[in-house]
């Protein structure tokens, strides 16, 4: 609680400094609330409650520039949450707060590649540039193949075939541990999504690395990671096609996964979405399948309401989901 | 992988009591009433989607790449952020209305829209500037850049998102081309409800008749663009006050 009481002063304070042009401070809000078919009883997370998302909580996103006398030479970001654990999993529901950090992170811009360093997105597969902070379908980091977010450094240029990008991060995700842990990645990928509306993109990821989730320390020794990954992403009228795979050894099993995601624009301001994605995926012994719908509504000047159902093979749980989510721009 | 680790409960099998086929249904009903309030609520919520629009604004994905592409003589820009909300609320929103021929509507074209201008430098000094709107599509929304000179003539045309099929025809160079030297003099006589205009604006072509809602749109779209941008910075440049040599 005293974490989240700073939080929430930092978050004050700033609102009350960002008048300035070089700046931008959301304010973020969301509900979360379901049904598992395995606890038969009401859930308030999308996937787990160690998981860091998604759960009801309030928070802040933050963006500065620095520039000089020739433009812009670094920024700042800051995305921070206040989340609710709701833990109903063993018996009478369990309730607490959990500070969270996402961004944050200072990116410098320098005469090659940019450098970041703090907590950001390592370099590995659609995760590395495929923002899902706000979302309740998971892509492979979220459903437990690596980080969506880790603590660091990299670089990343962009080039007019397509990009680089490399990180060198602790292999923790959302905690601090430094165990003897560590995570290299790198990718590189071809096509210019926005110009072309199609990227592919090469990822390698080498460490040791502890299992984690959410901020939760499931294992102390560090594992085995060696993956190799592919993903591709298409625009096409109405249409988004998003892959993601790997395949290699993760926390020392033999791994690999497959996500495909189809994304349906329904009307010509892309405020309906309509998404299927199934993934599957192979873990030491244990296989698995996960399909999960969602249906996105932006409804308001800030809320986009997510209505997502999904099922899962191995414990045969069927969940239903839904989300608010508020996005409110303080300028 | 992250999936919950406790057994499923289930309900009883079959071959019950009578006594216990109730309890059986007591224990479903707690699970189908949740699921069906979810849904309710799911439903009722979006039955309110009407006019109540979102504020959704347009930055350049990889400004480092595309300032170099667009402005080449450049070495730096500045990221500048406003709304018309923070320049002018609903006097400029009317006044921005009045110029473009057409009300504000739908998601991009919001009081609180954050807009994102780049200034362009070479070395210390500013060359020009970047900047880009929403506008509702065939397929979704596209957006649409304007490189401008300082006196806001258009040196340079940019559809970042576009996901039509012919998206290649409408970003294709020789597209952009048509737009260049273009101010807003030459937009100020283009209607964007009829898609009627004269002069300059008028020979503008279509590459691609199958994507006639994507070009009113992107024509919309540059409209709009410099419409704001003589709004936020070019009228403001070149008021008596910012002109006023300092006191000696």
């Amino acid at each position: 609680m005293y974490s989240t009481l700073i939080m929430f002063s930092a978050f004050l304070f700033l609102a009350g400094a960002v008048q300035a042009s070089d700046q931008l401070l959301y304010f973020e809000a969301q509900g979360i609330a379901g049904y598992s078919s395995q606890l038969q009883k009401p859930i308030y997370y999308s996937m787990n409650p160690d998981a860091e998302m998604q759960k009801p909580s309030v928070g802040f996103d933050y963006l500065k520039r620095f520039s000089g006398e020739s433009g812009d030479w670094g920024t700042f970001a800051l995305q921070t949450r206040a989340a609710l654990t709701v833990d109903g999993v063993d018996g009478a529901n369990n309730v607490k707060w959990e500070p969270q950090v996402y961004n944050a992170y200072f990116k410098v811009k320098t005469p090659g590649p940019y450098v970041w360093v703090g907590h950001n997105r390592p370099a590995f597969g659609l995760g590395s540039y495929f923002d899902s902070h706000g979302l309740l379908l998971r892509t492979l980091p979220i459903q437990g193949f690596g980080y969506d977010r880790d603590w660091g450094g990299g670089l990343y240029k962009d080039f007019s075939w397509g990009d680089i990008s490399t990180s060198l991060t602790t292999g923790s995700g959302m905690p601090v541990y430094t165990k003897g842990n560590s995570m290299s990645a790198a990718r590189i990928s071809y096509g210019v999504l926005s110009q072309s509306n199609f990227n592919i993109g090469l990822s390698l990821g080498y460490g040791r690395t502890l299992d984690t989730m959410g901020y939760v320390l499931r294992d102390s020794k560090p594992q085995e990671m060696r993956l190799i990954g592919l993903d591709l992403t298409m625009l096409r009228n109405r249409f988004e096609h998003r892959f993601d795979t790997l395949v290699g050894r993760w926390l020392d099993q033999d791994t690999y996964a497959l996500m495909y995601r189809l994304s349906f624009n329904v009307d010509p301001e892309g405020r309906l979405k309509i998404e299927a994605q199934p993934t599957y995926w192979k873990f030491g012994d244990e296989k698995n399948f996960l399909m999960t719908l969602c249906f996105s509504s932006q409804v308001t000047s800030h809320l986009t309401i997510r209505l997502a159902p999904s099922y899962e093979h191995n414990t045969s749980e069927k969940m239903i989901v839904m989300q608010l989510y508020y996005y409110w721009p303080i300028l | 992988m992250k999936t919950i680790s406790k057994p499923a409960s289930g309900y009883e099998p079959a071959g019950q009591s009578r006594q216990m086929l109730s309890l059986s249904i007591n224990r479903m009903k707690p699970k189908l009433l949740a699921v069906r309030g979810v849904i309710l609520a799911f439903l009722f919520i979006l039955v309110v989607y009407t006019a109540a629009w979102g504020a959704v604004g347009c930055d350049l994905n990889d400004p480092d790449r595309d300032v170099a592409r667009l402005f080449p003589e450049s070495t730096g820009y500045k990221t500048i952020y406003t709304s018309i909300q923070k320049k002018g609320g609903e006097k400029l929103l009317s006044t921005v209305e009045t110029r473009l021929g057409d009300k504000f509507h739908g998601i991009y074209e919001t009081i609180d829209v954050p807009y994102t201008i780049y200034e362009i430098f070479a070395n210390k000094k500013k060359i020009g500037y970047i900047h880009g709107v929403n506008q509702k599509g065939q397929f979704g929304g596209i957006q649409v850049f304007l490189v401008l000179d300082l006196q806001g003539t258009i040196r340079g045309f940019y559809i970042q998102k576009m996901t039509s099929q012919y998206a290649a025809k409408l970003r294709d160079a020789k597209f952009g081309k048509q737009f260049i030297g273009l101010t807003i003099k030459d937009f100020s006589h283009y209607d964007v409800i009829s898609g009627r205009s004269s002069g300059k604006v008028e020979a503008i072509k279509n590459p691609a008749p199958e994507a006639e809602a994507d070009f009113m749109a992107a024509l919309r779209a540059t409209k709009k663009n410099l419409i704001l941008m003589d709004e936020f910075i070019y009228s403001a440049e070149a008021s008596p006050s910012a002109q006023e040599a300092p006191k000696k």
